[in-house]
């Protein structure tokens, strides 16, 4: 069913099925949510967010049960909610905050009393509905994307077209609720079809959420699909995993296919809120168009989507990055594809210069090599992915890796772990470039 | 427990989680992702494993932070002198 937002979800499934699970989640035991008690707690903590006066919400996610009910919460209030990603370091939070209007945390209480001398009055005008979320990726130049609660609602109302849950059923959520993706397809996309969501206990349990929970639909990310794969995490249940936010290894694939799980991929962006193609059929890779969207191919290649209802506003306080990314109703997505003979759409590489990690984070290169440059005193440098882990490519000598490591150090302490540079390759010869000095990251070889 | 016990512990659960990965020596200024090439996952690993090993865990923001294999081992000190307090 399609929802117009948080609030009439909530009424439909409390009238419809109050006694069926909503959230299932553990505090110091497992503990069942039902639609009914869901509502009834979230329309409680509304009003006291009503009264309030506050205004704009920035919620430190943990994925726990509190939050999920806050997020709802506040944006039943008519707060503007914005997704922050918790373990960002502490300088990006803090701009992000002044940045996104922020007058009040939800978190961390350690972490919300050092940011709280960042907070600020709130924003000016219409924000209601406003659910933003920062681009995936931890960079200065992040933006917050403008959803709201339609947006996000048609997003699961499109994924549940295409991939239905039964009220029956069980989704796991372990991904961080601060992601588009895993907001959709991890929250969403269950408690749209009325399905309970499993709030994953973080990541100490990302071994054994699933047999803890015994999930039978799984949101994931390449990286972590590996890490169930590899430490036996998977349930006998579960017998659909929905990927996004990455290219997936074929081995990968074929390991969770030999377990008669069902995968399909998903392919979206933050500015779509989440998916507009997912794959339905044999073939993950070949992917069928959402419902409410449509896919146009420019004469490069490039995807450009219209989404009317899952389009973001815009992002925010950026109307010239919004109206470079949104062009004639299309947003200009920068992935290339292509389509079958069947018309479904294969993802082939990517226009723009990011590098996305296995984890669905991505490396805004631009930035991230120029700061690469700065402290090596060299613009003849370029990161590449080498095993989903990102390599600095160099001119040079390899007696010169323990010099070239010293002076990125202090660089790369600034980018979380997964962002870092894992290995140095030097090459004898210039870095190969189009006639514009463009660096031809398909031609270099780092194995 | 000394920092030299909490080195070797670690050292061990490194080894036994990520053998391949593995240097021949383990230094303090030992760079966890770049040398030793655990990805973000595999460091998951390593922390947990070593959380309930230590009987102590390390706050999930800190995470993110933690470098090089001193620091690690400096984390595990500090949350051991807290727990003990």
């Amino acid at each position: 069913m399609r929802f117009s937002g948080f609030q009439e979800l909530l009424e439909h499934y409390a009238a419809v099925s109050p006694d069926a699970p909503a959230l299932i989640y553990e505090d110091r035991e497992k503990k069942v949510c039902s639609f009914s008690a869901l509502k009834k707690l979230v329309a409680e903590k509304a009003d006291a967010f009503r009264s309030s006066g506050k205004r704009c919400i920035g919620i430190l996610s943990d994925g726990s049960f509190d939050c999920v009910v806050t997020i709802l919460a506040a944006n039943i209030a008519g707060l503007q909610v914005v997704m922050l990603d918790a373990f960002s370091p502490s300088s990006t939070l803090k701009g992000s905050i002044p940045y996104a209007d922020i007058d009040c945390l939800w978190g961390d209480e350690e972490l919300c009393e050092e940011l709280s001398p960042f907070l600020t009055v709130g924003p000016g005008g219409n924000y209601a509905d406003r659910v933003l979320f920062f681009t995936s990726g931890t960079t200065s130049s992040s933006k917050a994307v403008v959803l709201t609660g339609q947006s996000l609602m048609s997003s699961a109302w499109n994924g549940s077209q295409k991939l239905p849950l039964d009220p029956s059923d069980i989704l796991l959520c372990m991904l961080p609720l601060g992601h588009v993706f895993g907001f959709v397809c991890g929250l969403l996309w269950g408690l749209s079809c009325g399905a309970a969501v499993a709030l994953g206990r973080g990541t100490r349990h990302y071994m054994d959420d699933c047999r803890y929970y015994q999930p039978t639909a799984l949101s994931a990310v390449p990286s972590l699909l590996g890490f169930l794969l590899a430490h036996e995490g998977l349930n006998e249940s579960l017998r659909l995993i929905l990927i996004g936010a990455g290219d997936c290894p074929a081995d990968l694939l074929s390991a969770v296919q030999a377990r008669n799980i069902r995968v399909s991929f998903g392919y979206g962006l933050t500015e779509t809120s989440s998916g507009v193609a997912i794959s339905t059929k044999g073939d993950p890779f070949a992917m069928e168009i959402c419902p409410d969207d449509e896919i146009i191919l420019a004469p490069d290649g490039e995807i450009l989507i219209k989404a009317p209802t899952c389009m973001m506003q815009g992002y925010y306080k950026m109307p010239e990055a919004t109206a470079e990314a949104i062009r004639g109703g299309l947003l200009y997505s920068g992935d290339l594809g292509r389509f079958d003979d069947d018309g479904l759409l294969h993802i082939t590489g990517r226009k723009k210069d990011v590098l996305v990690l296995p984890s669905g984070t991505k490396i805004f290169l631009p930035e991230f090599e120029s700061r690469l440059a700065a402290a090596l005193g060299t613009t003849e440098l370029a990161v590449v992915l080498k095993d989903g882990r990102p390599m600095l490519v160099l001119c040079g000598e390899a007696e010169e890796e323990e010099t070239v490591r010293k002076k990125i150090r202090p660089v790369m302490d600034e980018y979380p772990r997964g962002q870092q540079i894992a290995g140095i390759v030097f090459r004898s010869t210039p870095l190969p470039r189009t006639a514009t000095g463009k660096i031809q990251r398909y031609k270099i070889n780092v194995n | 427990m000394t920092r030299e016990e909490v080195s070797e512990k670690i050292k061990k659960i490194i080894f036994d989680s990520v053998p391949d990965r593995v240097p021949e020596v383990i230094a303090d200024d030992t760079v966890v992702n770049n040398d030793m090439a655990i990805d973000s996952m595999g460091f998951i690993l390593v922390i947990c494993r070593c959380e309930a090993e230590l009987g102590v865990k390390i706050p999930e923001r800190k995470w993110q932070k933690l470098s090089t294999f001193g620091e690690v081992v400096d984390e595990f000190m500090l949350q051991l002198k807290k727990a003990n307090k």
